[in-house]
């Protein structure tokens, strides 16, 4: 059998690249193999497409846990372990370790965040992928896969839509 | 032309005026951009190498003369151990808070006009901190020792003190610097990616490449940078809270008289978003006039942000006078001390000046709208707020250290040439990094203000044109 | 025959003649290094003890009130939990609060926060041009520029007589730990000794109708006890 090809299609608005969504379906073009790319995010409302589920938040939370970890260890383990009295205070002040606990739980979840997003995105990677460069530009590429049985169509699609340019996807170089 | 139509031109014309709602084709904003980041003519040149040699001399020349022969070069001595280094610390962080203040608090409370100024606002507190960081090690007696201060194990089973403030000053600035740092960078990546596809250059598409790391706009790409924004907008605040309100407990924390003030933690966290907010009025002043931002940069942010200075400034006066009065009405008799020092000691004419640039010059001039949309004239205001807030930090540190319980003990404090031109060498420092990354990203996210485009239109209600925000999350 | 020592040192105003005896000695014995008349009149003068004189009256009714203030020592120091780096901690073998030279690396917070002004900076290289070198205490550290330092109710000295009374296995007699400004004293204004010891001069000093303690309203528990001196002052001890 042929092997799939890959097809684009740029719009300059959201409506007209939803319709194009819709007409794609209908085609039997399924989600899974449907890729939008854009210059501005657009929700999965506007563009008709499943809901993500985002992982991102429990990232952050397992950070924010870890620092608090951190800020526990320094404010009550190292006082513990090595025990220097400073000025009348317990040990383990409780209002300034809070401070100390704090601040380490923030940078945990800060942390997190930012290398959930890295990994979750898989970033860097910079082998060639399937791109074009207006689409920064603010346009929105929908890029499928589909049998060639069905390119003449799928291309009559875009077009009906009011798509800005199609043509065979490229794996370009990022 | 009915006298209908011809009043909704003019209502349109009028809100045409406004960024979000006068549209022009992507390419345009971004070519804009791009031409605005290489473009550096001769006058660029020449203030790049006056501020190197600037921070040459302070901070290479004057730093290293302090190390050499001991902090007995500064004008600091007994009884007033802290001196310009500490305000200049407590300044820049005041400063940082701009950034954060204009990016997250704006962008949690959905203001519109935040979004051509939030990378510019946040570039100068990553800065800011940069700055302010350096001079917890100037201050040093034995900078090169500073590193017993990171918390590391190590064979003389020693940890540093996390009951002293200075511990937590660290902690809470790391946090800072980490946080804002990665918050001005999640949202750059579309940009430089904009910028790795349409930048001709040889060294700036290699740069932009790796920077971008890999960015196209998937969907799935989008809703993980949007969940990271939307998580570290609403985590940097309290961060931004706590830093402020640490640094003011160097001083709330001590004994000494008229530090050891409860008020000091709001206090200083509204003096930190007073005199941020109009920093960031300066510089987007300077950086509009220079970079040929008009288009994105227009008289309803500066109206925005005169507003939020005003604000501002009612409410530090509020804190200020709150701590002034407690002091005046029951304070020990070496409070007392302090606010004579203030009204008729030898701080006295920068006290005043504080006062008026402060309060009297903004509750005269920033409640009228010619004034916030004249850049000369808020860019006086502005530094003059800035200024005030200087000299309020001094009094704070140096000026509050001349008087104690022993006046056997008092003494006088000057700065020396060596603090002088360390500041100026940390100011440059400041100036310098902006200077130099506002030609190497795109100042103003693009996207941002593309998506807030796309979310404004123009609404008929009844007999006029009305600006209607769509909520596109 | 080991009890817990509270050293305590008990500063008799009545005595005080202002002489400087102390401060000289406590230089000599310290290693504390003279700074020159300019650095002084900058406020840059390094005494562990000084002399604080004020003025009382107009004149020609004039009187000066001598007042030595040296580390207190307290018990609730403020000038400890503030270093970042445990450069100052509470003793627990002497209950006093001590200053460690080598870790110090000069945030001088610990100076802003004594109500006492009683610590000194380093603000310079100590200097001891030749032959004074020979006169420095080999008990004590020579500081470097950048680190502050403070009386240590000379605890070289508390350390020495303790090495020989467990050598002698014997007790700490009273009046054997002389720091060096109260061994100058010429009018023994200064003494010091163990307030856990009932027999002691302090103990019974301590006792005294005047007594009183610098800035006590602001609870740091100083180790030092004045007794009020002066004319003003009529009635039995």
């Amino acid at each position: 059998m042929a092997e799939p090809i890959v097809l684009m299609g740029l719009f300059n608005e959201v409506d007209p690249a939803a319709d194009a969504l819709d007409e794609l379906r209908a085609l039997g073009i399924s989600d899974d193999e449907i890729t939008v790319i854009s210059g501005v995010p657009y929700s999965h409302h506007a563009l008709g497409r499943p809901k993500p589920w985002e992982r991102l938040p429990f990232f952050s939370l397992a950070g924010a846990l870890v620092g608090f970890g951190v800020g526990i260890f320094f404010n009550v383990g190292t006082p513990l372990l090595y025990s220097i009295r400073v000025g009348g205070q317990p040990l383990v002040p409780i209002p300034p370790s809070a401070v100390i606990t704090y601040e380490f739980t923030m940078m945990g979840l800060i942390i997190a965040t930012f290398l959930g997003v890295l990994w979750q995105s898989g970033f860097p990677t910079y082998s060639p992928k399937h791109y074009d460069p207006e689409i920064a530009m603010g346009r929105i590429g929908i890029f499928f896969r589909c049998p060639p049985a069905k390119e003449e169509q799928a291309r009559a699609v875009l077009a009906r839509c009011g798509a800005e340019k199609i043509q065979r996807a490229e794996r370009r170089p990022l | 032309m009915s006298v209908q139509t011809e009043s909704l031109t003019l209502v349109e014309a009028e809100h045409r005026r406004k960024l979000l709602l006068d549209p022009i084709p992507v390419e345009e904003m971004n070519r804009t951009i791009l031409r605005a980041m290489t473009t550096t003519g001769r006058g660029y040149w020449i203030t790049v190498a006056i501020l190197a040699l600037l921070v040459l001399i302070g901070l290479g020349g004057a730093w290293v003369y302090q190390m050499i022969w001991g902090m007995g070069v500064a004008g600091i001595r007994r009884p007033v151990f802290w001196g310009v280094y500490i305000a200049n610390f407590v300044f820049w962080i005041g400063i940082s808070h701009s950034g954060t203040f204009v990016s997250a608090i704006l962008r949690v409370f959905k203001a519109e006009f935040r979004r051509p100024i939030t990378r510019a606002s946040e570039m100068m507190t990553t800065f800011a901190l940069i700055t302010a960081g350096m001079y917890p090690l100037i201050h040093l007696g034995r900078t090169w020792r500073f590193y017993w201060m990171i918390p590391y194990p190590n064979q003389r089973q020693l940890w540093p003190n996390f009951h002293s403030p200075l511990m937590w000053d660290m902690m809470a600035i790391f946090t800072y610097l980490i946080g804002s740092t990665l918050y001005l960078y999640l949202p750059l990546i579309p940009d430089l990616a904009m910028a790795r596809d349409h930048c001709v250059r040889g060294w700036r598409r290699k740069l932009y490449r790796i920077l971008a790391l890999g960015w196209r706009g998937t969907e799935g790409q989008w809703s993980h940078l949007q969940t990271a924004i939307t998580i570290f907008a609403f985590v940097i605040i309290p961060v931004m809270f706590s830093v402020h309100t640490i640094v003011s407990w160097d001083f709330g924390m001590t004994m000494v008289p008229g530090w050891s003030s409860s008020i000091f933690g709001p206090y200083f966290v509204t003096g930190a978003i007073f005199s941020g907010v109009s920093a960031v009025a300066t510089v987007l002043l300077i950086v509009r006039k220079t970079m040929h931002l008009d288009y994105f940069l227009r008289e309803e942010h500066f109206d925005a942000l005169g507003k939020l200075i005003l604000v501002f400034s009612f409410a530090w006066t509020y804190f200020f006078f709150a701590d002034y009065l407690t002091e005046w009405y029951g304070g020990e008799a070496v409070g007392h001390q302090i606010l004579t020092l203030q009204a008729r000691g030898p701080v006295a004419p920068l006290w005043y000046t504080m006062l008026a640039t402060n309060i009297l010059i903004p509750w005269l001039t920033l409640w009228n709208k010619k004034v916030r949309t004249s850049p000369t004239a808020l860019l006086l205001v502005t530094l003059g707020v800035n200024v005030g807030m200087y000299i309020e930090r001094y009094i704070i540190v140096a000026g509050f250290l001349t008087r104690n319980r022993m006046p056997f003990d008092w003494g006088a404090y000057n700065p020396s040439p060596v603090e002088l031109l360390i500041s100026i060498g940390s100011l440059s420092l400041f100036v310098l990094l902006y200077a130099l990354v506002s030609r190497l990203i795109p100042l103003v996210p693009v996207w941002e203000v593309h998506e807030g485009q796309i979310a404004h239109t123009l609404r008929r209600i009844g007999r006029t044109l009305v600006p209607s925000v769509a909520e596109m999350e | 025959m080991n009890r817990e020592h509270k050293w305590t040192m008990v500063i008799d105003l009545d005595r005080c003649t202002g002489c400087q005896a102390c401060v000289v000695a406590c230089h000599a014995e310290n290693n504390v290094p003279v700074v020159g008349e300019e650095e002084v009149l900058r406020g840059r003068a390094m005494h562990w003890i000084r002399i604080a004189r004020y003025w009382e009256g107009e004149y020609p009714d004039v009187r000066a009130r001598f007042l030595p203030i040296l580390c207190q020592q307290c018990e609730r120091a403020p000038c400890e939990p503030v270093c970042p780096v445990f450069a100052t901690y509470h003793n627990t073998q002497d209950h006093l609060n001590v200053q460690v030279y080598n870790r110090c690396i000069g945030t001088r917070y610990c100076a802003n926060n004594c109500p006492y002004i009683a610590r000194v900076f380093n603000w310079f290289t100590p200097y001891f041009p030749e032959p004074l070198t020979e006169q420095l205490n080999p008990d004590v550290t020579v500081r470097e520029r950048g680190i502050m330092e403070k009386c240590t109710f000379c605890i070289q000295r508390i350390r020495r007589v303790e090495e020989r009374a467990r050598a002698e296995a014997r007790p700490i007699a009273d009046g054997e730990v002389q720091p060096a400004c109260v061994q100058s004293c010429p009018t023994e204004a200064l003494v010091f000794g163990d307030l856990n010891d009932p027999d002691s001069r302090v103990a019974r000093l301590a006792k005294s109708r005047r007594r009183f303690r610098l800035l006590e309203e602001l609870g740091t528990e100083p180790a030092v006890i004045y007794l009020k001196g002066g004319e003003a002052y009529v009635g039995a001890d």
